[in-house]
């Protein structure tokens, strides 16, 4: 038997009855109702398509027909009162704008509520579009498409792109139009006066093709431009073009001196060219397709050719990646990834973002019940109003056209404002995250934004214009012109009202909830060990051109002599230098042998190590605790071919390598060893073993959050790199020793400019810089949603109390003790309230799962934090309420008895 | 005297339905659609909405005395009945339409000279 439709579906059409005028629906409703329930029934006959076909045509039918009815014609006001046939008229504008003015303190406390909340959203909307729907500045940007590689078997997601296997792709690809390679760099760049180090980046020359940019002068960089010792060329940025050279095209085939060494310009990109990392200036990317084997460092981009999807570009670069599996990675170790361009740079905001947008919704719709109990109270005290103007011939539909004109302009005077607060407040947010905003994300009012706002502003007009404007024409209105009732709240109002501050308390407990979680993540972050001393450290970065430094002792003679001349400044307790300090964002990874290891099976994980060398003063300076054995002494490596540290088992002179082991390198390799000092280890292939001199503690060399790899320290003598940090553990405020430092370099070479100075506490601040951000703007929005939700419950109270002020008089009168009076008001508003944090806990736990990966180990389910929440907004809320409720027990019966 | 405005199509279906006998409005809605030969089908707000205003034009009126409604039908439902007026505004719209169908036959005949 087919079911038929049971009476919910009908009961459905009636709800949607409601929109066609009064007369027609009360007269024929029912008639309606049954005609539509034979139809339905004879459509499910015939089955699905002919009952969504059915709904289809009902509902169109009835809109249609209330469109006419209400808008155009008016027709029902024609025969049944008599009103004029008008539309929407700027009298009834007028007439809005009058009433909106003369309630000035409701109308400024609607209008500032909603300000607020909608600010909160602009400015976190504005986030989402630089970060997320803006498009890139590039034609067709929807074809940009990252490339890297991934080695999961080393324990790395993302490996960087090695140059030979870039130069393989190129040649062997379908799917891309062009693929380019890149790394965002800094460059020592002197005019002969005065030495900076300013942003820039290698690209291989495909770059332009790929971005399908035009340089605005010149041209871009040839093949033989990327040769290994090819010609020195560089291209400059409009910026550098104006400021430098005065737009001039004569620029081209001057020259810049980066990296002590003359470079030819041979063009000039536009402003879309600073899209990676700010960059200013762009060198060729000099890669050499023959090289041996493998260095993971580059950057890769390309644009898909038409109609190609990221999944088919990627199985056509693992197609064209196949020899190099074949001829020297059997293993399979790494492959080439393609991802989505604009993923792969935001994917570190996805849920911060989310988060905060969730967090601003519910701030507006806490609002909105803030706006709508107000509005409600006024809608009670104009219900004589209207009754008057139902009696003078006005229809219901024109007086409710009226109520709702009166929302949107509060709407539209909130929107405005708070576009304008939004838009202020957006400067103020990126100022907390510098350092993490994507340089090609731009931040600012468009049109999309305008019209998100707009639309806030609409959603937020029928939100909170509903519940007043159905109140204040609802129920008997003629009744409403005489007697006292008119001024007083219905029962139903009153519930009306409760449920709103319950919705509130509602809201107000998941923001609570979700922020108390986001702090306590914070405070479980903040306070891990990082590993090394975070007071009085300065670090900085030099970087010796190798043009002027080339040979490895030249390096470790300068280095040597630096670390001898800052160590002799006063307010220096030590100095070291490292080639990657914690936190630095650097990693330079490499595999070993392992002595006593068993030989590594084919799918055994084989993670990768992280290679720093240090000087011997390092560990001191950065305060990293030894565990065990000792760390480097200076005579370490010292003695004859300085850099010897990758030779050939053959060419090795001397005693063997000391290097220190961290601690998770121990456990990784030797678990449950007790004493690793004086085992072996080596790189793989035919190199001499190292020992282990000594074991340091782990630092967070990643970030706070971030687990450690296994690492080893090699004593800096041994490879003395070009670029490093210098490491100052100082005894007076680290910052202002940078002046001293800065001479000390000039002195030794008035070309090196320092940068990156940082102290390691700014280095941890810095890393912690996301978290500590949204974490507090979630706070922000949590307590600013309390204060409303308490604000909005406070003033329903009182409003309720005085509304029942007569009742309490009798009570009073006939005995009634203050608290019982007091116990009745607090008691049915604390219900509500009640009510509503225990569904906003509740649904704090949906929350909870939505930041779980920002939580750092805190569970969505934690007790302190949802006990400390329901207590605080149960405290708070009955302190709230308390003074209303006390007030209304003060009453004297007998002025009040009189006034009757 | 000015002429009548034209009624509307779904105004004169419903006159004819109810040309023949007092009717309530899913059987107007019926006889409307068996007349039309299922091309109009009324929809109960559209057909309520049109009895409004053929009420409000006098052409029709509602059956109030429950003796005057045809037996077996459910007392609950609205029976609704053409009036003079309403007769002679069917009438005129007939005429219109007839006229209307004259010129059309004759435009209709294929003219020397056409070709296809």
């Amino acid at each position: 038997m087919t079911p038929r439709p049971g009476p919910t579906r009908t009961r459905a059409y009636r709800a949607l009855l409601l929109l066609l005028p009064a007369h027609l629906r009360t007269r024929y409703g029912n008639e309606m109702e049954s005609w539509f329930g034979e139809a339905l029934a004879e459509a499910h006959r015939r089955g699905r398509i002919a009952t969504a076909r059915t709904w289809i045509a009902a509902i169109a039918d009835v809109c249609h027909v209330a469109a006419r009815e209400r808008l155009t014609r008016q027709r029902g006001g024609v025969r049944h009162r008599n009103e004029r046939r008008q539309t929407m008229t700027t009298a009834d504008l007028w007439a809005a704008l009058r009433s909106v003015g003369r309630q000035r303190t409701a109308t400024a406390l609607a209008v500032g509520m909603l300000a607020l909340g909608i600010a909160a959203n602009t400015a976190v909307f504005t986030l989402v579009n630089g970060l997320f729907l803006r498009p890139f500045p590039f034609p067709e940007p929807d074809r940009l498409a990252y490339l890297n590689e991934r080695a999961p078997r080393w324990n790395l997601e993302r490996t960087g792109i090695n140059y030979p296997d870039f130069h393989r792709w190129r040649q062997d690809q379908r799917a891309f139009e062009a693929i380019a390679l890149y790394d965002v760099d800094t460059f020592n760049f002197s005019d002969g006066r005065s030495a900076e180090r300013i942003d820039g980046a290698r690209v291989s020359p495909e770059m332009l093709a790929v971005l399908k940019i035009q340089p605005l002068a010149g041209r871009g960089f040839t093949e033989e431009e990327t040769r290994p010792n090819g010609p020195r060329v560089v291209m400059i940025g409009e910026a550098m073009w104006r400021q430098r050279f005065n737009a001039d095209p004569s620029a081209i085939g001057r020259t810049l001196r980066l990296e002590s060494v003359p470079h030819t310009i041979v063009g000039v990109l536009p402003r879309q060219g600073e899209f990676f990392g700010g960059a200013k200036i762009w060198l060729p990317l000099v890669g050499d397709p023959a090289a041996e084997c493998c260095n993971y460092s580059w950057l890769g981009i390309g644009r898909l050719k038409p109609g190609i999807t990221i999944e088919e570009a990627e199985r056509d670069l693992l197609r064209a990646h196949q020899p190099i599996w074949d001829e020297r990675d059997e293993e399979r170790n790494v492959s080439p990834i393609v991802r989505d361009l604009r993923d792969e740079y935001v994917q570190d905001f996805r849920t911060a973002v989310l988060a905060l947008q969730v967090s601003v919704a519910l701030l507006l719709l806490i609002a909105c019940a803030n706006v709508a109990s107000v509005m409600l109270a006024r809608a009670v005290s104009r219900r004589r109003e209207m009754g008057i103007r139902l009696a003078l011939g006005a229809s219901r539909f024109r007086l409710l056209r009226q109520l709702f004109i009166e929302s949107a302009i509060l709407a539209v005077l909130g929107g405005a404002l708070g576009l304008v607060l939004g838009d202020a407040a957006i400067g103020g947010l990126l100022a907390l995250v510098p350092e993490e905003v994507p340089r090609w994300a731009h931040f600012g009012l468009d049109a999309r934004v305008t019209l998100f706002t707009a639309a806030a502003c609409a959603v937020t007009a029928l939100l909170f214009g509903w519940a007043p404007a159905f109140y204040a024409l609802g129920g008997d209105l003629r009744s409403a012109i005489h007697g006292t009732s008119a001024r007083t709240v219905s029962a139903r109002g009153g519930r009306t009202l409760g449920w709103l501050v319950g919705a509130e308390f509602a809201l107000a407990a998941v923001l609570l909830v979700g922020s108390g979680l986001l702090l306590r993540a914070y405070a479980r972050v903040r306070v891990v060990d990082p590993g090394f001393r975070t007071g009085n450290v300065l670090t900085l970065r030099l970087e010796l051109p190798t043009a002027k430094y080339p040979e490895p002792d030249d390096r470790l003679a300068f280095w040597d002599r630096l670390q001898e001349r800052i160590g002799a400044l006063p307010g220096v307790r030590a100095t070291g230098l490292v080639t990657c300090p914690p936190m630095g964002g650097c990693h330079w990874g490499n595999f070993f042998d392992i002595e006593g290891r068993p030989p590594r099976g084919p799918d055994d994980p084989d993670p990768v190590v992280l290679m720093r060398m240090a000087s011997a003063g390092y560990f001191e300076a950065m305060g990293i605790r030894l565990v065990d054995g000792r760390f480097f002494r200076p005579e370490d490596g010292r003695g004859g071919l300085e850099g010897k540290l990758f030779a050939s088992a053959e060419a090795r002179q001397g005693p063997p390598t000391p290097v220190v082991v961290n601690e998770t390198f121990v456990r990784t390799f030797w678990p449950g060893m007790e004493n690793p000092v004086g085992r072996r280890l080596k790189f793989r292939g035919n190199t001499p073993w190292m020992t282990v001199v000594g074991v340091a503690h782990d630092v967070q060399h990643y970030g706070l959050e971030e687990p450690m790899r296994p690492g080893v320290y090699f004593p800096l003598t041994e490879f003395p790199d070009d670029g490093l940090a210098v490491v100052i553990h100082t005894a007076v405020e680290p910052t202002s020793l940078t002046p001293a430092v800065r001479r000390v370099v000039q002195e030794l070479d008035p070309e090196l400019p320092l940068f990156r100075v940082e102290t390691a506490e700014g280095a941890i601040r810095k890393s912690l810089q996301l978290r500590t951000a949204y974490s507090w703007l979630l706070g922000v929005f949590a307590s600013l949603a309390a204060l409303l939700a308490l604000g909005g419950g406070y003033g329903v109270t009182a409003y309720l109390a005085n509304q029942r002020t007569r009742e309490m008089g009798i009570r009073v009168a006939l005995g009634a003790r203050t608290p019982h009076i007091v116990r009745a008001v607090l008691g049915s508003s604390l219900v509500a309230v009640g009510a509503g944090v225990l569904v906003g806990v509740g649904a704090s736990l949906g929350l909870g799962r939505l930041l779980s990966s920002l939580l750092f180990g805190v569970t969505a389910l934690d007790a302190a934090v949802l006990v400390s929440v329901v207590v605080l907004l149960l405290l708070a809320a009955a302190a709230a309420n308390y003074w209303p409720a006390r007030r209304a027990a003060r009453v004297d019966p007998a002025s009040l008895l009189r006034a009757e | 005297m000015a002429r009548p405005a034209a009624l509307k199509a779904r105004h004169y279906y419903i006159l004819v339905a109810l040309g023949a006998g007092d009717r309530h409005g899913l059987a107007i809605a019926r006889e409307v659609e068996r007349l039309s030969e299922g091309q109009v089908r009324l929809w109960p707000a559209s057909l309520y909405s049109s009895l409004e205003d053929l009420l409000a034009r006098g052409l029709i009126v509602e059956v109030d005395d429950p003796r005057e409604r045809p037996p077996d039908e459910s007392e609950r439902k609205r029976f609704f009945r053409i009036t003079s007026a309403g007769r002679r505004a069917m009438a005129e719209e007939t005429e219109r339409l007839a006229g209307l169908v004259r010129i059309a036959r004759a435009r209709a005949r294929t003219r020397p000279g056409e070709t296809g």
